[in-house]
């Protein structure tokens, strides 16, 4: 039995700022931290590591999105799109998990996550922003104000097709890993479909939130979601999370693509360390 | 926004209620400390899915029906995903 003593609270809390953090500035969830922290460092059973990581996830997105003052960059019909991809495949996950054992799920998933580090750091430079404001947009194009750029710029989705299958495959994967896609969704947004960073990552902190939901409440029903340590990493969520948009105020694009790709190779590198054993 | 009032709202609350909970579990570990970790847990779970009702809501009020077609297939699919897990 796990018993939770005030440190090991006090240890998820902190995890679960760290997840925070991350979640404010790249729109990630911070499940692909959080459960390896878990599950290979704290020892926790995976069937307990990915509900709180899960319920993380959920407080990353609500805390996130509702901090966002400026909500011009969530791209909410680009993110209702892609959560009818997402949540569907979500819904097939039991199939999956059927099919494949999760060795090789997370292994699947640190390459995934190794290939598209490698086209962001390949795309660095290419900015994706249009800074014409008259622009013409179509429905799930967007426009937000951008203090790096001077001003309101626009953006043109592309390879629509793309985003919603890497959604899919995000939420396919969402319940079974304990994480809620963002990790996968914002780069492929940003390297391949034209969406500038900054509105892939507070469109994807919304999108995750509803990802989650499922394999959350799929842990909960279960009775494998234990309140108290949930709570200790949602409480450091809330900590994270307020740092978190200090900072990304301030970052530049460039160093946010850097540490977008850095999150992506330490959790290929992970995924497959975890899928070896 | 009322979106982003309905978010912090779930915050807030489930936030209020695990940290009371939590804190007065280690003090005195028993039933009333439980049930308000399970209740911060429940508003938090359900936070997004609100949050996704407003977007319903916004986007029926802008009569953009593709839009309102979109949020409902995902509160269908959530639907379905909590008809499973209570299975």
């Amino acid at each position: 039995m796990l018993v939770v003593t005030p440190t090991l609270a006090l240890i998820v809390f902190g995890a679960g700022a760290v997840a925070g953090t991350l979640g404010a500035l790249l729109g990630i969830g911070g499940g692909v931290f959080l459960v390896p922290f878990l599950h290979l460092v704290l020892g926790f059973p995976f069937s307990i590591a990915a509900p709180i990581s899960l319920a993380t996830v959920i407080a990353t997105s609500s805390s996130v999105t509702a901090r966002s003052a400026d909500n011009q960059s969530i791209n909410f019909r680009l993110a209702m799109v892609l959560e009818v991809a997402t949540v569907g495949g979500g819904l097939l996950g039991g199939l999956t998990a059927g099919w494949f054992s999760q060795s090789v799920l997370q292994r699947l998933f640190g390459a995934m996550a190794a290939v598209v580090a490698f086209v962001m750091v390949g795309r660095l430079n290419r900015r994706n922003v249009i800074r014409d404001p008259s622009a013409a947009l179509g429905v799930l194009d967007g426009r937000f104000h951008e203090a790096e750029s001077g001003g309101i710029v626009s953006y043109r989705v592309k390879r629509l097709p793309v985003a919603l299958a890497a959604s899919f495959l995000a939420g396919n994967l969402s319940t079974l890993l304990g994480v809620g896609g963002g990790v996968i969704k914002v780069p492929v947004l940003n390297a391949w479909c034209g969406v500038p960073i900054r509105a892939a990552a507070a469109t994807s902190a919304f999108m995750i939130g509803i990802t989650a939901t499922a394999g959350a409440i799929f842990y909960y029903a279960r009775g494998q979601l234990m309140p108290g340590l949930a709570a200790a990493a949602i409480l450091g969520v809330q900590l994270g999370s307020w740092g978190g948009l200090r900072f990304s105020e301030v970052a530049s694009v460039k160093w946010l693509k850097l540490l977008m790709a850095g999150v992506l190779i330490v959790v290929a590198v992970s995924m497959f360390m975890r899928g070896a054993d | 926004m009322s979106g982003a009032t309905v978010l912090r709202a779930g915050v807030i609350a489930s936030s209020i209620c695990l940290l009371i909970g939590l804190l007065w579990e280690f003090a005195a570990p028993g039933p009333i400390p439980a049930r308000l970790l399970d209740l911060g847990i429940v508003v938090l779970l359900l936070t997004p899915t609100a949050r996704l009702v407003v977007s319903f809501v916004e986007f029926l009020a802008e009569r953009d029906w593709l839009f309102v077609g979109f949020a409902g297939i995902v509160l269908v699919e959530l639907a379905a995903a909590v008809a499973v897990a209570f299975r």
